[in-house]
């Protein structure tokens, strides 16, 4: 029989255990830390391909486009662009931001010996874009 | 009778073990899938420059190994496989060679004389948006 007329006052205390959550969560950080470090970034560089070299007559402007060659000199292979032959980056770097803005329009030429390291036809390619060629176009060099 | 007030201490525990088990099946959902989507990508050294622009949705993706073999979706091809293959997505991208998007990944280690062979084929069926790999130096 209920003689009080207040109802009964229920204390629920509520525990939540988050070990396991934390442990969970923890693991979880710890992993994509680990994974996220050995990732890469991998990224693209947008060229052009054509076999043969087109001609100046093609191009937008009367000058000469820029065409780097890469070709075996001494035992290795250099960057050849005219008559000048470079063995970094930046002195190709140097050479093709000399080229007047309207060459650049044009774009340039990388033609790529059949023997020389993909990682120079790809620098060559990083370079002429960062010198400011609008389009870059890979050219199979055949003896 | 009960005439004093019963006061109930109710303590409510939550479970986690199925909490857990969600957690674990979504990471390894997670990880498999990551797993699937760079099947077409082959663990090779790509040359080291910062690039142009960020990786997009390619039709084909075309890896040159440092030995000269070329690998696409984890198979190494010939060169009359490849042009089945670049005449099979060709035919996917309704036949306009401009809607086909090729990524070429070619071993910095290797010489350029598979990536030549590789640029010609492409270039004879006029798939002429090509780009190339480079991994961000760190």
């Amino acid at each position: 029989m209920k003689l009080s007329a207040r109802k009964l006052v229920h204390s629920t205390v509520m525990e939540l255990p988050m070990t396991s959550m934390i442990d969970v969560v923890f693991l979880l950080l710890v992993f994509f830390m680990v994974t996220a470090a050995f990732i890469e970034t991998e990224r693209n560089l947008d060229s052009a391909i054509e076999v043969k070299k087109s001609s100046a007559a093609e191009s937008q402007s009367d000058l000469e486009p820029a065409v780097v060659e890469i070709v075996p000199s001494g035992g290795r292979y250099v960057y050849k662009l005219g008559a000048r032959e470079m063995t970094s980056e930046d002195e190709l770097l140097e050479v093709l931001e000399q080229f007047p803005a309207a060459a650049r329009a044009d774009g340039a030429f990388v033609r790529v010996s059949d023997g020389a390291p993909f990682r120079m036809a790809a620098a060559a390619i990083q370079t002429a874009k960062t010198a400011g060629f609008l389009v870059v176009t890979y050219v199979p060099k055949r003896e | 009778m009960q005439l004093t007030k019963h006061r109930r201490q109710a303590t409510s525990r939550m479970n986690m073990t199925p909490m857990i088990d969600v957690v674990f099946l979504l990471l390894i959902f997670f990880m498999t899938v990551t797993q699937v989507s760079e099947v077409n990508r082959e663990r090779i050294e790509l040359p080291q420059q910062k690039g142009v622009e960020d990786q997009k949705p390619a039709e084909l993706i075309i890896n040159v190994m440092e030995d000269g073999r070329i690998v696409v979706s984890g198979n190494t091809v010939t060169m009359p496989r490849l042009v089945a293959i670049l005449s099979e997505t060709l035919r996917e991208a309704g036949g306009n060679p401009m809607q086909v998007d090729v990524v070429l990944r070619a071993d910095a280690r290797g010489t350029s004389a598979t990536v030549n062979d590789v640029v010609e084929t492409l270039n004879k069926m006029e798939m002429r948006r090509v780009r190339i790999a480079v991994q961000v130096p760190r």
